[in-house]
């Protein structure tokens, strides 16, 4: 599981990204991996290679869309989610690419 | 092959143009094979895509006012825009661009009314396309049940095409999508906006398209924004020849500005998707706060840490238990059945060639191939049962992070557990799991699982490897000699890992659909189809490989005066099959088998065992002369223990056994598998690489346990 990143990068990035840049703008930001079980977030910005990028904007991961994490599987990857009212499954590695802002 | 979006496909036109070819097209477990199963009934064909493995199914539908309509059955996507080899498909299908298929000139989208946003993505593709086109509002009781309601005449008037709200599985109104369908219009296309620059460069590239072109402003806009939106390796190139520098120059101008256009394009669809529910769906989210639905309360238990990961053992188990079990007296029966008509027809012929070829040639064949079939049909139906449920994409969430370790995916389990009945079904499973890559380890390592055909062979030589030995220790044996298959496909894979092409590094981004009391009849007819599949791909390669192995078995015939020596038939045939090719080709192999401790007979049997894995015993039983269509092995067993060679010592010892069982193990002796690879990966290069690496490691290990153990025990 990666480090909780205390700040992200939400520049925009063409070239293509393994994960977002942690670094940079403020302590409420974190990636979608990150967040405890029950908790949800507010995209902000969604990395990768172009395809996979792609393929998490069309399951409808896009800027401003409100996301809870309800569970993790039992050996602690992949993590499912529930965004705009359906169950989605992502392994952590590409959750990290999702950074969101927690929401209470 | 290249056609450009828009292009008329009417290259063929017919004069009399009776029939409408329309499209299924909608989001997986958005539920579109009930409704197109509910639309044509039993009226389809099962095909292929040109140079593809993606069944094309094609059924018939007759609505009330007499019209004719071809429906095609497209595969699953949430896209048009691809990424994995069905999506590819479907692309091709809609924009008319696969040679030999003629373009649909209308189109049903199925919705998942409980999955109303997600869904509606695909629909606002779909609109670009600018095909006459109705939605199949589905699973309306599902979204009533979670408090979010669609009002099917808001959707309709928001997307501007006929909306039929249906209850797939219940066939309520299925059949009025035919009757909307006739004579539906375009419905209007919509540019989504976008913000500066992309929108200028867009109105840019759009006025050079619709000079050339004739297209309308709103036509031209859609091209432009495919364009500038496009897969650079894979879409763009097929898009079109025309406009190449405007394309690029234009990517790269927004590329500099650190704008994604594929991003600002999907973001602008589902800005008007959330306008479109907001006015479809009766009830915000907000009024049911707190209520679960039944999938979560379902998923409370099924995937929890601990009871998800018993159920799921205890899942699994029943399926095995099933496939092995309840399989077994429907397989003898159809062994009886077989021998009994065999007998019956061998006694009223005459002996001869032909009588030899139909016995033991084309009846053992076909005999061979149907053995197969209940086995099969029964681990379609425990498949097709889970999958209708929606417990399958469970099981590869819960099992992604073992099988990812190891460098497969969560959805290669299900293939590689078929893969215990038999490879093929396996390496056909396969084809869900989306990643080329992921989708090729799991091919190349599912027939290390051991298979049923391995079953009567270790029933063989377990026994004979430990003669006397207690029926536990024979169990744990059996056991051992599957975990072993585990652990080499485990390795194998281990050793792929960093080997397979980089390019397709796989993700894990799976829908968990709501779960659905699984329908009878479809799941029956999914069961049919794919086993008469099973039947006719790997059926025919047994059926033609039991018939050649028969006239290996059976020419050269024995000189009659040699022949006649014998007075004993068993020695006699025993006799025969020394003398018949595949006896010289075991002779001819024994120098390469004799360092595994292997002698011709049991070279024959391996030859044989090509057809099909448990071939080998009764090849055994022919060369130990104690008959073939025995079911009981004992006395082969028997004249195994009293086998000895010229000097003497006994031919089956442990060790030679162990050696054996371990070939069986670890090596590719199966054609239909061969085969099944060959179709799958698209050419003869995997196959042969497993061949090789399956049967050379095979060898060593079987060599190196064979060697070390004869100097270690002294035998």
């Amino acid at each position: 599981m990666a480090a909780v990143p205390s700040t992200v990068a939400l520049e925009s990035n063409a070239a293509p990204l393994s994960r977002p840049r942690a670094h940079l703008v403020d302590a409420s930001h974190s990636t979608l991996d990150s967040l405890a079980v029950g908790a949800r977030g507010r995209v902000r910005a969604v990395g990768g290679e172009p395809g996979l990028r792609r393929r998490l904007l069309e399951m409808g991961m896009c800027r401003g869309v409100t996301v809870e994490v309800v569970r993790r599987a039992p050996f602690g990857d992949p993590i499912e989610l529930r965004v705009r009212g359906y169950a989605l499954s992502l392994r952590a590695e590409q959750a990290a690419l999702v950074v969101v802002s927690v929401e209470g | 092959m290249r056609a450009a979006p828009g292009r008329k496909h009417d290259g063929e036109e017919e004069p009399a143009r009776a029939r409408l070819v329309a499209a299924l097209v909608g989001n997986p477990n958005a539920g579109k094979t009930t409704i197109f199963n509910a639309l044509t009934g039993m009226r389809q064909k099962v095909g292929n895509y040109p140079g593809v493995t993606v069944d094309k199914r094609v059924g018939q539908v007759r609505t009330e006012g007499g019209a004719a309509i071809d429906l095609i059955d497209l595969p699953g996507t949430y896209s048009l825009v691809t990424l994995s080899l069905d999506e590819q498909v479907v692309s091709d299908v809609l924009h008319g661009a696969l040679a030999k298929e003629r373009r649909p000139e209308a189109l049903i989208a199925v919705v998942d009314a409980s999955n109303l946003a997600r869904n509606l993505f695909l629909v606002s593709q779909l609109l670009d396309l600018r095909l006459p086109m109705v939605v199949a509002l589905n699973m309306v009781d599902v979204a009533e049940a979670h408090g979010r309601p669609v009002d099917a005449s808001a959707l309709e008037s928001a997307l501007g095409c006929p909306v039929v709200a249906v209850v797939g599985h219940r066939r309520e109104r299925v059949r009025g999508l035919g009757e909307r369908l006739v004579g539906a219009p375009v419905p209007p296309a919509i540019v989504h906006p976008v913000a500066e620059p992309m929108a200028s460069e867009e109105r840019r590239l759009a006025r050079a398209i619709a000079d050339v072109d004739g297209l309308d402003e709103v036509q031209s806009r859609i091209v432009a924004r495919r364009l500038l939106t496009a897969e650079p390796g894979r879409d763009l190139a097929r898009l079109r020849d025309g406009h190449r520098a405007e394309i690029e120059a234009a990517r790269a101008r927004l590329e500099s500005t650190g704008l994604d256009p594929a991003q600002e394009d999907i973001e602008a669809r589902y800005r008007w998707i959330d306008e479109v529910v907001a006015r479809a769906v009766r009830e915000p989210e907000a009024h049911a706060p707190g209520r679960r639905t039944t999938t979560e309360r379902i998923d409370a238990i099924l995937m929890h840490r601990v009871l998800g990961l018993l159920v799921f053992v205890g899942i699994m188990t029943g399926l095995f238990a099933c496939v092995f079990w309840v399989a077994k007296p429907m397989q003898d029966g159809v062994k009886d059945g077989a021998a009994w008509l065999g007998a019956q027809l061998a006694a009223r012929m005459s002996d001869g060639p032909i009588k030899a070829l139909v016995v033991d040639g084309v009846f053992a064949g076909v005999g061979a191939v149907l053995v197969f079939v209940p086995q099969i049909a029964l681990l379609f139906l425990c498949l097709a049962a889970l999958e209708d449920s929606g417990y399958l994409a469970r099981a590869a969430f819960l099992m992604d992070k073992l099988l990812s370790r190891v460098g497969l995916h969560g959805k290669s389990f299900i293939p590689l557990l078929s893969s215990f009945a038999c490879a093929i079904p396996g390496i056909l499973a396969a084809r869900t799991i989306d990643g080329r890559r992921d989708r090729l380890a799991t091919i190349l390592v599912a027939p290390f699982m051991s298979c049923s055909a391995r079953l009567p062979v270790y029933a063989l030589l377990v026994p004979a490897c430990l003669p006397g030995s207690s029926a536990l220790t024979q169990a744990l044996v059996l056991f051992g000699l599957y975990a072993l298959g585990i652990l080499a496909a485990v390795v194998t894979s281990l050793v792929l890992k960093g080997r397979l092409a980089r390019g397709d590094r796989s993700a894990f981004i799976l829908e968990l659909p709501s779960y659905k009391r699984p329908q009878a009849l479809q799941v029956l007819f999914q069961v049919w189809t794919n086993t008469r599949a099973f039947v006719t791909r790997a059926g025919t390669t047994i059926f033609a490989l039991s018939v050649v192995l028969w006239a290996l078995l059976y020419y050269p015939r024995l000189p009659s005066e040699e022949a006649a020596r014998f007075h004993d038939d068993r020695a006699r045939s025993a006799a025969q099959i020394e003398h018949s090719v595949a006896g010289r080709l075991g002779h001819a192999l024994e120098p390469a088998v004799r360092p595994l401790g292997y002698d011709w007979k049991m070279g024959v049997g391996l030859v044989s065992a090509f057809a099909a894995r448990e071939v080998f015993v009764s090849t055994l039983g022919i060369t130990y002369s104690v008959g073939a269509a025995s079911d009981d092995t004992r006395d082969l067993a028997k004249a195994m223990r009293q086998e000895r060679r010229p000097d003497g010592t006994h031919v089956w010892t442990p060790l030679v056994a162990v050696s054996l069982m371990i070939w069986f193990v670890l090596a590719m002796q199966c054609m239909s598998t061969m085969a099944v690879v060959r179709r799958e990966t698209g050419g003869w290069r995997w196959p042969l690489a497993q061949l090789l690496f399956m049967n050379g490691s095979a060898y060593v290990v079987c060599l190196a346990i064979y060697q070390i153990g004869r100097r270690w025990l002294g035998g």
